[in-house]
């Protein structure tokens, strides 16, 4: 542990500027959940640690042009204790608070979540269904990608070594909207996702399904947006024969593992039935908005 | 770097490496110990702590993180050196048994009821969801955090009072040593074990030069060559056979295979890969396929067999009106106490000192001194606090290696286990495979019943025979069976070694047993209470080892006791299954008996009292309190025999240079065996004082300012210690107690009498099942339990809550998996969210060997939890689970069949 340093900066620049000079591995210290824990027991031996903690607006959350700016190390319990944001995205809210216990809710972040690019993180599908966007920072400057495009396999992100994600933005809603997201886990509590799955639809006046995004987790080495999904729900007011759609095409986008927690099979029957669920309660909660 | 933060209201600074966990920093550079560590991964919360107010886990922490905050650890919490509102609430409650997730539990509670003063129970569970605790069940905790405004009222008499636990208040301070916070004063040495990442391999160990050259820290490496003494240990004096060091072969992933001896932060950071060892995997000998021998004294891997037979069950069944036949299959189950296992040791003289958390000092020393090779008498064992044990702490952990490196080195040394390491090297609960039969004439009463079971024993012997012969005597159940014949092997594996586990096989057998009584009462249309109160062993029954019961067999009373609930929960169960949806909900019955005590085996305990020149009264009690209540119940007991409130006497335990051996914390024994010999004890120094002051044994006997007044009518008589002679061991009056229970050897059929004392108990569920996803919700339990007497009903009650959780646990969520689950989120055990809420109800009828009528509980309140469960989602889903845990994917695939 005696080459490690370790280096709190106070402005984006100067962290690019670590990261990029860092002679070994470099990691982005952000809420500490897991790279702690990764630390300690082997699993990554960084050679310099950048606490992005210092950094003006790296936490908090605002509202701008109707959406909401979250900044990449906000923690799990700001982002469910934020009255507004739990309104107009209540599943992304919903996601968040299940990562860990409360403890780690104090602490874990949606940067870091999605940067520990595990199958099972409970934030991505909701983020990726919200369609939320995260902003970059690098030398060249900033750019925006889609959630989904940033973990590109278990363990690994499309950022840079000197790259970093500085804030997500989810986008103004239009009338009658809502976000659901659902998991599934053998016990209430503390535990990780053997399925997730996370609803987003926008509902006309008649109650007809107008958009959807529709993701999944846990089921792939990446969390998927799947189109059918969202297909089987645009045009419906969530019928029987809305519902057997989604279900059938949330289990034909599943490629999971088989393990522990679950065989394939059962992970694929626990996909259809809470793609459908997410969907029911998406649904309820945009045409309560009207 | 040089840290500044504020730690308890007072401003600190450190120096510290900025990644250094804050758990460590605390721990290891602060020295407050209160902050305990029971996973490093965020997993189990034990190291919860305040930092600026909220709650987080002080092992996800970064030392840098805690620049410039707030600290508030469970230390801070007394308030001008008394409990404040909420330790009080949790020891009047009896909150905290073994105390390890207590410090983590009170931090949660502080930072929900500093924003929610008067929570409801669903906010106080989502705030504590955060902090596994594996002892109580999570109730009492709830009912401490929401009862934090309430009085504590004086609680007077020593029998029957719900007395808060004599330990109870260092538990709520932090002021508690378990086996990670006892550190000698000295320099000392770390030992890390170097294990078997194979289930069964060959290895050679390289040169080990090269290593010792890159680590000045890192002193030496022992091997099986440096053994001073007993290559190998083990519980019985006949089975030794697990080594200390393996030498060239490993029979289970996590045995040892090397030990390196350095400093803590050079081991720490020399890489797995870096010690030269040389692996040669060989095939796995499974409890599925088996495989060649793995002991040349176990031909057939069969460690041993046990066998109880009785009339003849051909005639038993062709005589039946109803048959039942049934397969069942449980897998290992971890104990997963918060504490992993922790200690130090140190030569001291000619002689070790053993400074660790064990359930079982006596056999500790005994093993050890073979080890070492030196007599016992030269062993000292002084246990520490225990943060919980469940049976795990009845085999050795780091005693051996410790030893060892202790007595080689002459410095002293400690080993800490970390969970990955705890849940690799411990025993394991026995899974089982089992075939049995039952069957019943046409009024329900049984006729016949025979039960097969192999247990897989793991790679060495442990306690295997234990659950061997005990299963057997258990399997048929609570039940009054002519025609009985029950038969078990303990079979070797590359798994790792079973061993002692709450029950001792005989919930894997229950689970067997009560599905063949529900499977019965249907076919017969017999509601499943009724077969169950047909057939209950009760006083004047006879088991099947031919064993006439007594007075305190009360199963009759218990279903008596419970069967306006099963009513109800029936009731409720079928009045919401009339609505359509995927819920479903189901109840479930389940009886057991529980022998307390060792099978047909001597297990004496000794107790001393005495009381000082100085006139203090001390219990020397070597039962060891492993959480449940033990150094309580012990007080409590002994104060009753002399007289006097529980409040005059002192405590001193477990230590085996000064105290006698009380055997076991194990078999539920404490209670009955050590209780009789503490009330034996107070009986007798009560006799000695009432002899010595000519009273006659009305006389009422109080301690005060140093005397002890002799109160007889209107008589008085002072006893002054100060103008007695003190004996060797410093006492002027004393009264000693043995008690070893009546047994007798079972025959080649398995008759006698294996236990002197039986408990009993019926359990009913109320289950809750998405049939949809194939989860289970446990939404009520009703334990009706037979006790005897009630010693402490709170520590009775507390027993009860936390033995259902480990059997929920095992029902429906616990199965280890070697290699892939040596963790708390791989390893799931239930969480506050997953423990229902539990209805208690004592049944005391006195046993009459028991002191005051008293009898054990602490394996009995486990073992019909689960067999209830399985009874519950049977009655709910129409379809039987016959492997557990009924995970979700096994009861989507029972709907599915």
């Amino acid at each position: 542990m005696s080459s490690l340093s370790y280096a709190a900066p106070a402005t984006v620049d100067e962290a690019i500027g670590l990261l990029a000079g860092a002679s070994g591995l470099a990691k982005v210290l952000s809420g500490g959940t897991d790279l702690l824990v990764q630390l300690r027991s082997g699993r990554t031996r960084p050679a310099l640690i950048v606490d992005t903690k210092k950094i003006p607006g790296i936490i908090g959350i605002r509202e701008v042009d109707g959406g909401f700016v979250i900044g990449a190390a906000t923690s799990g319990a700001m982002i469910g204790e934020h009255a507004a944001l739990a309104a107009v995205y209540p599943g992304v809210v919903e996601a968040t608070n299940l990562i860990g216990s409360t403890q780690v809710q104090g602490r874990a972040s949606l940067a870091g979540n999605l940067c520990n690019a595990s199958p099972a993180a409970d934030s991505v599908p909701a983020m990726i269904a919200a369609g939320a966007t995260a902003v970059i920072a690098g030398p060249k400057g900033r750019r925006t990608v889609p959630v989904e495009q940033v973990v590109t396999g278990p363990g690994r992100t499309s950022l840079a070594r000197d790259e970093f994600i500085v804030e997500f933005h989810l986008p103004k809603r239009a009338p009658r909207s809502a976000d659901a997201y659902l998991r599934f886990i053998p016990r209430t509590e503390m535990d990780i996702a053997v399925v997730g799955a996370g609803v987003n639809v926008t509902l006309d006046a008649a109650g007809v399904c107008t958009a959807a995004r529709v993701s999944l987790g846990a089921v792939a080495p990446t969390a998927l947006l799947v189109a059918d999904c969202a297909a089987a729900l645009v045009g419906s007011k969530l019928d029987e024969h809305a519902l057997a759609k989604l279900d059938l095409a949330a289990r034909d986008a599943c490629k999971p593992i088989d393990d522990k927690r679950g065989t394939i099979d059962f992970r694929i029957k626990v996909a259809g039935v809470l793609a459908r669920r997410a969907a029911a309660i998406a649904f309820e909660r945009a045409a309560a908005r009207s | 770097m040089t840290l500044r933060l504020r730690l308890n209201g007072r401003p600190v600074q450190a120096q510290a490496d900025p990644a250094m966990r804050l758990s460590d920093l605390l721990r290891d550079v602060l020295g407050l110990t209160g902050t305990k560590i029971g996973c490093n991964a965020g997993d189990c919360g034990a190291c919860t702590v305040l930092l600026d107010g909220r709650q987080v886990c002080a092992c996800l922490v970064p030392a840098a993180r805690a620049e410039g905050c707030d600290i508030r650890t469970v230390e801070g919490l007394a308030e001008g050196g008394a409990l404040n509102a909420l330790q009080a609430a949790f020891l009047r409650h009896g909150a905290a048994q073994c105390g390890i997730c207590t410090p983590g539990m009170l931090m949660a509670a502080t930072d929900l009821l500093a924003r929610l003063p008067t929570p409801t129970e669903a906010q106080v569970q989502d705030a504590l969801g955060g902090v596994l605790c594996r002892c109580t069940g999570y109730r009492k905790i709830i009912d401490a955090v929401l009862d934090v405004a309430g009085p504590s009222p004086p609680v007077a008499g020593a029998m029957g009072a719900r007395l808060p636990k004599v330990d109870g208040p260092a538990k709520l301070t932090g002021a508690e040593r378990f086996g990670a916070d006892a550190l000698p004063d000295e320099a000392f040495l770390t030992i890390r074990a170097i294990r078997s990442p194979h289930a069964h391999a060959r290895f050679t160990l390289g040169d080990f030069a090269p290593l010792l050259a890159a680590h000045p820290g890192l002193l030496r490496v022992l091997t099986a060559a440096d053994l001073p003494g007993a290559r190998v240990f083990g519980i019985y004096p006949t089975g030794k056979d697990q080594p200390v060091l393996a030498d060239g072969l490993v029979r289970h992933r996590g045995e040892p295979v090397c030990a390196l001896l350095g400093d803590a932060a050079t081991l720490a950071g020399i890489p797995e890969g870096d010690v030269p060892v040389a692996w040669e995997p060989l095939p796995e000998v499974t409890f599925a396929a088996g495989g060649p021998d793995l002991h040349a004294h176990a031909p057939g891997n069969v460690l041993c067999r046990g066998l109880v037979a009785r009339g003849d069950p051909a005639t038993g069944f062709a005589a039946a009106a109803a048959r039942a036949d049934i397969a069942t299959a449980t897998g290992f189950v971890e104990h997963a106490y918060i504490e992993p296992e922790a200690g130090y040791a140190r030569r001291v003289g000619d002689g070790m000192e053993v400074v660790a958390c064990t359930q079982t000092p006596y056999m500790d020393r005994d093993e050890i001194a073979l080890i070492l090779g030196i007599p016992p008498e030269r062993v000292r064992v002084i246990p520490t606090a225990v943060g919980g044990g469940f049976g795990g702490k009845l085999d050795l952990s780091i005693q051996p290696l410790a030893c060892v490196a202790a007595w080689l080195t002459l410095r002293p040394v400690r080993m800490v286990y970390g969970r990955g390491e705890s849940m690799a090297a411990s025993t394991k609960r026995h899974p089982a495979r089992i075939a049995a039969a039952a069957a019943a004439d046409a009024g329900g009463r049984l006729t016949a019943f025979t039960f097969h079971g192999d247990f897989d024993t793991g790679a060495y012997a442990s306690w295997g025979p234990t659950v061997a012969n005990r299963v057997p005597v258990h399997a048929m159940g609570p039940y009054a069976v002519p025609h009985v014949r029950c038969t078990t092997a303990a079979l070797h594996t590359n798994g790792p070694p079973a061993g002692a586990f709450r029950g001792f096989g005989v919930p894997q057998a229950a689970i067997a047993g009560e599905a063949l009584m529900d499977m019965l009462a249907a076919q017969l249309g017999l509601d499943p209470w009724d077969i169950r109160r047909i057939n209950a062993l009760g006083e004047g029954s006879t088991t099947a080892t031919g064993q006439m019961l007594g007075a305190g067999a009360a199963l009759p009373e218990c279903l008596d006791a419970i069967r306006p609930r099963w009513q109800a929960l029936r009731q409720e169960a079928s009045d919401f299954n009339r609505q359509a949806g995927v819920l479903r909900r189901g109840a479930g019955l389940a009886c057991m008996w529980y022998g307390i005590g060792n099978t047909s085996m001597s297990n004496p305990s000794e107790m001393v009292i005495g009381i000082g020149a100085d006139g203090r009264c001390t219990l020397f009690s070597g039962a060891v309190d492993i959480g449940q209540g033990s150094n309580t119940i012990m007080v409590q007991i002994a104060a009753e025999a002399l007289g006097v409130p529980p409040e005059a006497l002192n405590l001193v335990s477990g230590d085996t240079k000064t105290t006698r051996d009380a055997g076991k914390t194990s078999a539920s024994r404490q209670s009955f065996v050590s209780g009789n010999a503490a009330r034996l004890a107070g009986a007798a120094l009560r006799a000695e004082i009432l002899r010595r002051a000519n009273a006659g044994p009305e006389a009422m006997i109080m301690l005060h300012d140093g005397r002890i007044s002799v109160v007889s009518g209107d008589a008085a008589t002072i006893l002054d210690p100060a103008a007695m002679a003190p004996d060797a061991e410093g006492l002027v009056l004393r009264g000693e107690g043995r008690f070893d229970p009546p047994t007798t050897a079972l025959d080649a059929h398995g008759q006698g009498i294996p236990y002197a004392c039986y408990a009993f108990a019926a359990q009913a569920a109320l289950v809750e099942v998405d049939t949809a996803l194939g989860t289970v919700r446990v939404l009520r339990i009703v334990a009706a339990h037979d006790v005897g007497r009630a010693v402490n009903p709170t520590l009775v009650e507390g027993q009860i809550h936390g033995g259902i959780a480990q059997g929920l646990g095992l029902a429906l969520m616990e199965e280890y998996l070697p290699g892939r689950t040596d963790n708390l989120h791989d390893y799931l055990i239930p969480t506050i969210g997953d423990v229902p809420e539990i209805e208690t109800i004592l049944v005391e009828r006195p046993d009459p060997l028991g002191p005051y009528g008293a009898k054990g509980v602490g394996e009995p309140a486990l073992v019909a939890t689960a067999p209830a469960i399985l009874n519950a989602i049977a009655d709910a889903i129409g379809a039987r689970l016959t492997r557990v845990p009924a995970t979700p994917d096994r009861v989507l695939a029972a709907l599915a069949r």
